[in-house]
């Protein structure tokens, strides 16, 4: 029934439905549909509609709400760091020689104060799906550890944060900025 | 997805008699939706009757419900510059409408409403009218509040598709996505309708809120903020604002979507840097492993029988989409191994799974059988890339995320690439769009 279907089908249709609809219809056609107490008892419990009702405005933040804002704030910004980042190469996570370079200077000092706490932070650059990213800066963040972990460093000094695409720190959108924002960043505590 | 009690009757009868009658193409319907580019029903939407009420809603209402109708390719709209007849409140007691006259200008079908406004009390009846035949197809009454008056139209918008075609419309169906309010560095949740319309900021905490996913029942989101300064994933209720915390426990962690009964909310959590495949139960919070290994697997997405899962994990040295049956040991890979996959997507019917893919080095939205067979290439830019898609209810279309540099839009696209418009624009790095259940 491609292309080909035709309106004399649709006749035969419309006429069949409509000595249906006459035939059925002549009494009440009109079904009434209420907004409100209308729960339908033909619905699914689990559905629970309440027809026709519009979502009411979120309701005003709570205290709770308003201080985790805050905290949210600090999360957007980028951190300052004394550590230079460790970059990697696209959609990967080994370490490279640079990378290595800056994780020795980030071990000689954590083992040189051993009351130090360190966020290491994976980061993304743009290209791709953000989930895939989020996972990609965890993995990240975590191959750093595990080999500041190999450099001598207590793995109770260290824990990490991924916030995969979603910090670039170079905002544009070209091979230099991608570079850059392939990263772990290292945030003293 | 409730259907009302008045359309499931109209509806049953309009099928009984379809069965009654010996026909090798059952179910007939007036327009076959499986034909594009086929025959348009022509339809002609009448000025309402409003007593009392504001006079603009007269036209104001056929408006929403042409621009409703117009969003599919179902219907040739006969234009009101060239309707005859005024309708009056005597044609909703029994004065039968000029039939002759509207089949003149063309139109098969036509809608006429009644509007009264009390109050605050605001009722509409609508009818929609066979003009060849001069029958009724289907007559709704309905009542709410003024600031309903969208929604109310949507229902009938949706009422009239299901007559025609025997699929259930997806007007008054929202997307929910995130993008990045002003200047902020966060991302917050955003609403907007499926043609749209009310678009609005969902959360407001300044962080990261990412990945929203619709509960089947269409009242919550999942998704993961990073509020406290750690990613966790949330519940949302959408009408309350209501929360409560699913997933605490782990590093990254992105909730995929539910299982179709609602029990299960699919995430993929990190554990040591290793991205794996959970479920959690939405009420009481039990995990269960349900992909695990090498490699990082996230995105999971329920296929909407609830036996299978997609999912992406680059086990095979880069991102590929998997599919695998829940409980059963084995995963098969149907992305084709090449390149970078990701963001699964399952069509409401199971028949087709949507994902993005990297195609000379854009990213581009294609479509593929559960088993990997039937590749098509949906959505593509030239200039940009298309990702993320989500399927609409009734699965005859896709939303997706279309990126050029800086620029961002939510795109929607017919599930055949045929036709195309643009959802949301003007936000910063709008994306992840989900389309959710029917109204």
């Amino acid at each position: 029934m491609k292309g080909t279907f035709t309106w004399k089908w649709a006749v035969l249709v419309l006429s069949v439905a409509a000595l249906v609809a006459t035939g059925c219809a002549k009494k009440q056609t009109v079904k009434s549909e209420g907004t409100q107490g209308d729960t339908g008892a033909a619905s699914a419990p689990s559905v629970g509609e309440a027809p026709v009702k519009e979502a009411p405005p979120a309701p005003p933040p709570s205290d709770q709400f308003a201080s985790a804002a805050q905290a949210g704030v600090a999360v957007t910004e980028e951190k300052p760091s004394q550590f230079d980042d460790v970059r990697f190469d696209f959609d990967k996570s080994e370490l490279t020689e640079d990378g290595r370079r800056a994780s020795q200077a980030v071990a000689d000092y954590m083992k040189r104060n051993p009351k130090a706490k360190l966020q290491i932070e994976g980061h993304c650059d743009e290209r791709g799906t953000a989930e895939y990213n989020l996972a990609l800066g965890e993995r990240r963040a975590t191959a750093v550890l595990t080999y500041l972990v190999s450099l001598g460093v207590p793995k109770a000094a260290l824990s990490t944060v991924s916030f995969g695409k979603e910090k670039p720190l170079d905002p544009d959108h070209n091979e230099g900025a991608w570079a850059k924002n392939r990263r772990a960043h290292f945030v003293l505590q | 997805m409730k259907r009302s009690i008045g359309a499931g009757a109209a509806a049953g009868a309009f099928l009984l008699a379809l069965a009654l009658v010996p026909s090798p193409a059952f179910p007939v319907l007036y327009i076959d939706i499986n034909a594009p580019g086929g025959k348009r029903m022509p339809i002609a939407v009448a000025d309402c009757v409003v007593d009392p009420g504001d006079p603009s809603l007269s036209r104001g209402i056929p408006a929403i419900l042409s621009a409703d109708l117009a969003l599919t390719d179902l219907f040739d709209l006969v234009p009101p510059t060239a309707h005859i007849e005024t309708v009056t409140a005597a044609h909703f007691s029994g004065k039968p409408l000029s039939f002759p006259g509207w089949k003149m200008i063309g139109a098969e079908a036509v809608v006429i409403g009644n509007v009264s406004v009390r109050g605050g009390r605001l009722s509409i009846e609508m009818r929609l009218y066979d003009a060849t035949r001069g029958t009724l197809l289907v007559g709704k009454r309905y009542t709410g509040t003024p600031t309903q008056l969208r929604s109310i139209v949507h229902r009938f918008a949706n009422e009239i598709v299901f007559t025609f075609t025997g699929v259930r419309g997806v007007f008054g169906t929202e997307i929910a996505f995130t993008a990045r309010p002003g200047k902020s560095r966060g991302k917050e949740l955003y609403l907007v309708g499926m043609d749209g319309q009310d678009l609005r900021k969902v959360t407001a905490n300044r962080s990261f809120n990412l990945f929203p996913r619709w509960s089947p029942d269409g009242q919550w989101l999942a998704y993961t903020s990073f509020r406290t300064g750690m990613p966790a994933v949330y519940l949302r209720n959408v009408s309350t604002g209501a929360e409560k915390e699913v997933v605490r426990t782990g590093g990254s962690k992105a909730p995929g979507g539910f299982s179709p009964d609602g029990v299960w909310l699919y995430a993929g959590v990190s554990q040591a840097g290793n991205s794996d495949i959970y479920r959690v139960r939405v009420v009481g919070g039990a995990s269960e492993k349900v992909v695990v290994g090498w490699g990082l697997d996230v995105s999971p997405a329920p296929s909407p029988d609830g036996r299978r899962i997609a999912f992406v994990s680059d086990r095979g040295g880069s991102p590929q989409i998997y599919v695998k049956t829940i409980g059963v040991a084995g995963e098969a890979r149907i992305s084709t191994g090449a390149g970078y996959a990701t963001s699964p997507s399952w069509s409401p019917a199971g028949d087709r799974i949507a994902y993005t893919v990297r195609s000379g080095g854009r990213f581009v939205v294609a479509t593929v059988a559960p088993d990997g067979s039937g590749f098509r290439e949906v959505a593509s830019a030239p200039d940009g890339d298309c990702e993320d898609p989500s399927f609409s209810p009734d699965g005859r279309s896709l939303v997706y995320t279309y990126r050029k540099r800086g620029y961002s839009a939510l795109k929607i696209i017919s599930s055949d690439g045929r036709r195309q418009r643009t959802l949301v624009s003007g936000l910063a790095d709008a994306g992840s769009p989900a389309w959710s259940p029917g109204r």
